[in-house]
């Protein structure tokens, strides 16, 4: 209509919320941002997708005010944001969770929602911040209680600190970097409601996830990035799952084909009456077993002895009582290195503290569970050669992208450095793989590789113990499932005996579909 | 303009580009930086010498003579640097793996104290017996003072930061109780040991001069430290332990007796930093012999960025500024206090300067 054009010229447009231009960003030889263009209206909920390493989580970094662009401009709200820091951001409305919490494990939830707050005051108003954390967490359905110590929390109640963080602190733009990786289906869709109801109120969000169904489920939009550059845009509505992906890879991804085992051999490993009084919840006389050639993948919410369970087989951690016999031998008094000697990997969830070292070398990460045998070790030095030889294998073989052998791990996109663990743990070729959620932020296409390679493991005769809170994935992957409640392993069962609907009960704890 | 992915943009500010520079922190860019931080702390130093009455200019080419103008300052400046370096490296192999040992002090102190008394109580072994001997002696002496306050961290859960603290006045107080008592040199009215025999005095090595051979024994442990942290299991566990606990729990490393290792590494080193002070310098145990060494090991330390390599040039740096700035004092007549103050001054700026180019690393 051309009558229309006058008529608005009069109206004073509103800008978008978020209006970034022609960002760029290197890193050495790296073009992680390429010239992106990235527009946020109020109300809206924006997915960004694209495969590792992509610069999804450079992007964000811009925006908050963590990473230099080289060029480009952030205009927020009508204002510029240039060479801003965190802190300016924060102030100016934009609050971002991290693929990595930023929390102080030692403190309690209040403490951490007050830190760096200037609202906090200079002496501390404790007792107003505490009212003000229960009223939020109530209105959004986050329950949270503010004295709480942090370490004393799972994944997913860590993460309601930081958006109960975000919300007091008056965010416009909430940023969410992988956010639902390590939650239970129950967190996920909580943390959908509380997305939902804050675009309601005209706040905005944008919502990194390389999970398909998420993005489809929750946001209004996407905005597609490959190498670098912006390679789609547009609604959500009407989009497939398969349309998503290929956007993301560039060509189809087949699901993974599961297959059931084909060998079902011996036993591998025993546990029998694993008892840990100290863990929270304890877990009393807990037994197991573990054939050659299958997946026992283990379901369950957060925090209900997994977590101690697989720790405590890995050799992190003590048992108060009972025993590990692994090929007849009992492993229960050695220690974690001995353990991978005797071929059991593990791949543990906490990818910040344990299972990477961030500012080592990619090379060095790849070593660090076997320096200390030959081929390794050579002596009484280290071969480095040998290192570096395995580095490159490895790399290459699980397509590890980064400049080179010697860089820190920390420069690594987040899928990346979780093929470094992946590439450490798998590539050993171990009898026995214990895997916490080993996918975690992992782009379609690489868990498709991740998939294969567990199962090529599995049907090369190793016993796979799968951790996951994701129903799916158990169900696919388990040739046998048993589901964790409360330090108890119950519903141990076949493949395809227990349906979706009643292991989620059991999750919850409801037993009355085993009598 | 520049390209960037195929389409020109507008260049940058001058204040992104500078932190770019400073951000890659190439070796070059690294030494720069450092030579800009001395400078900074001369100038800053500057201020209190005029208010001193002293002219900056006189005082500070009295302190560059005083460091390098003869065959006799140099070597008097590698004497000094010696047990800075011995010392040092052994707290940064400590702070790599994020052991507080601050302990050096006391550690070098007993140091000199075993060696003395292995000196004055066999006096007439051969000097090839009787050397080693004192070393050894002096190594298991700040072994001894180190591995105490690992074992009270270990099995008490005392942090090392207190324990080694504490134990510097012990250490050092027992130096003068002991000269007071046992070994102290009859009717000499100091707190001073008995002279050393010529068979316990560290050889010469350049003739005409004081340069003892302590110095090549610092050399050997920076590189003997380089290969141990960076090509050995040894010291990759410290690294990893340095990093993250938990990921070396993963890792199989066994946190207590890395610990303790360690701490008795370089309470080792400490101890020969003590005696090659007492057999290559004085010749005999005085009090207060080392005071300030252990601290100024840890300064050492940090300004090498923890990197053994480092330390050589950074121990030489602080013997040298030591015995410019007592030149100075002597021949400029500036306050002796002012010495400290140019060391301290000249130490924040380096450490900001270092700051500035980000997290250590290997290069
Ligand atoms: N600090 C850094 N130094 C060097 N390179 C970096 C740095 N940060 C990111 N990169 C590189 O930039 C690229 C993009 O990384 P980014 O973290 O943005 O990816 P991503 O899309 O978030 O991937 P993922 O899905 O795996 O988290 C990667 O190749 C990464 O190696
Ligand atoms: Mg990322």
């Amino acid at each position: 209509m051309a009558g229309a054009i006058p008529f608005t010229c009069f109206m004073q447009p509103i800008p978008p919320m978020l209006e970034m231009r022609g960002i760029c960003k290197t890193f050495g030889t790296v073009r992680a941002n390429r010239n992106i263009d990235l527009t946020v209206e109020r109300g809206r909920i924006v997915g960004l997708l694209g495969e590792n390493g992509s610069g999804k989580s450079t992007l964000m970094k811009v925006l908050f005010g963590m990473v230099r662009p080289d060029a480009g401009t952030v205009s927020f709200n009508g204002h510029a944001l240039q060479s801003h820091s965190p802190g300016d951001a924060i102030r100016a409305g934009i609050c971002m969770i991290h693929q990595h919490f930023m929390l102080v494990e030692a403190m309690t939830v209040l403490e951490n929602v007050m830190l760096g707050w200037s609202r906090a005051g200079t002496i501390l108003k404790s007792i107003e911040i505490a009212k003000l954390i229960r009223t939020a967490s109530k209105e959004y359905g986050l329950e949270l209680s503010p004295k709480t110590r942090v370490s004393e929390l799972g994944f997913g109640k860590r993460q309601r600190i930081e958006i109960v963080k975000a919300i007091l602190r008056g965010a416009q733009l909430l940023i969410l970097d992988e956010p639902t990786s390590n939650l239970s289906p129950v967190e996920v869709s909580s943390l959908f409601q509380v997305m939902r109801a804050f675009a309601a109120q005209g706040r905005s969000v944008v919502f990194i996830s390389h999970k398909m169904g998420e993005v489809l489920d929750l946001c209004d939009e996407v905005v597609v990035l490959r190498a670098g550059e912006v390679t789609h845009r547009g609604p959500v509505q009407n989009a497939t799952r398969a349309d998503l992906a290929r956007l993301m890879v560039g060509r189809e991804i087949s699901l993974s084909h599961v297959s059931e085992t084909k060998v079902r051999g011996s036993e591998l490993m025993t546990i029998e009456g694993l008892t840990l009084i100290e863990s929270r919840p304890p877990i009393d006389g807990l037994s197991l077993s573990l054939r050659s050639g299958e997946i026992f993948a283990l379901a369950g919410v957060d925090g209900n002895g997994q977590l101690e369970l697989i720790e405590t087989i890995a050799g992190l951690r003590r048992a108060s009582k009972g025993k590990i016999i692994l090929n007849g031998r009992e492993i229960t008094p050695l220690r974690p290195e001995a353990r991978v000697a005797a071929g059991v990997a593990y791949i543990p969830v906490d990818r910040a503290n344990t299972s990477l070292v961030p500012d080592m070398t990619v090379q060095d990460n790849l070593a660090f569970r076997d320096f200390n045998r030959p081929p390794l070790r050579k002596g009484i030095w280290l071969d480095k050669n040998a290192f570096l030889t395995r580095a490159r294998t490895r790399i290459q073989q699980y397509q590890i992208a980064c400049p080179g052998p010697q860089v820190a791990a920390q420069t690594l996109s987040g899928g990346n450095q979780q093929k470094i663990v992946l590439a450490r743990e798998v590539g050993r070729k171990p009898t026995i793989l214990l895997a916490f959620q080993p996918t975690w932020g992992l782009d379609p296409g690489a868990t498709r590789f991740v998939l294969d390679e567990i199962l090529a493991l599995r049907d090369a005769g190793a016993a796979i113990l799968y951790v996951s809170s994701e129903l799916e994935e158990v169900v696919m992957l388990g040739d046998r499932l048993g589901v964790m409640f409360n330090g108890r392993l119950i519903g141990v069962s076949n493949r395809n005996e227990l349906s979706m609907a009643e292991i989620g009960l059991l999750m919850s704890g409801d037993e009355r579909t085993l009598s | 303009m520049k390209t960037v992915a195929g389409k020109s943009v507008p260049e940058t500010r001058a204040g992104d580009s500078l932190w770019r520079v400073v951000n890659k922190g190439s070796s070059f860019n690294r030494l720069a930086l450092s030579v800009l931080a001395v400078l900074a702390a001369f100038a800053f130093t500057a201020v209190p010498i005029s208010l001193s009455g002293k002219n900056p200019a006189v005082a500070y080419w009295a302190l560059l003579r005083g460091a390098f103008g003869s065959v006799d300052a140099i070597t008097f400046a590698l004497n000094k640097s010696t047990p800075y370096i011995l010392a040092g490296v052994g707290v940064a192999m400590c702070f790599r793996a994020r052991i507080i040992n601050i302990g050096g002090e006391g550690q070098i102190a007993v140091g000199g104290i075993v060696s003395s008394w292995i000196i004055l109580t066999f006096p007439d072994l051969m000097s090839s017996v009787l050397i080693p001997l004192a070393l050894v002696g002096a190594a298991l002496a700040g072994a001894v003072w180190a591995g105490l306050p690992a074992m009270m961290r270990l099995r008490r859960g005392v942090h090392e930061v207190l324990s080694t603290l504490m134990l510097n006045f012990v250490g050092t107080l027992l130096v003068g109780e002991v000269l007071n008592g046992t070994m102290g040199e009859p009717g000499a009215g100091f707190p001073q040991s008995p002279l050393f025999p010529e068979s316990g005095r560290l050889p010469i090595l350049l003739p005409q001069t004081d340069l003892h051979s302590g110095i090549l024994l610092a050399l050997i442990a920076v590189v003997s430290c380089h290969f141990v942290l960076w090509y050995t299991p040894f010291g990759f566990r410290l690294r990893v332990l340095g990093s993250s606990s938990s990921a070396a729990i993963y890792a199989g490393i066994s946190l207590s007796s890395t610990f303790l290792s360690v701490m008795l590494l370089s309470g080792a080193l400490a101890g020969v930093a003590g005696g090659i002070e007492v057999m290559g310098i004085h010749y005999r145990l005085i009090e207060g012999f080392s005071s300030g060494f252990g601290f100024n090991a840890v300064a050492v330390a940090l300004l090498g960025a923890l990197n053994p390599l480092a330390i050589l040039p950074s121990g030489l740096f602080f013997g040298f500024l030591e015995a410019g700035s007592l030149a100075m004092q002597r021949e400029v007549g500036v306050p002796s206090s002012l010495v400290y103050v140019i060391e301290g001054v000249t130490m924040i700026c380096v450490l900001c300067a270092m700051g500035f180019i980000g997290p250590r690393s290997r290069s």
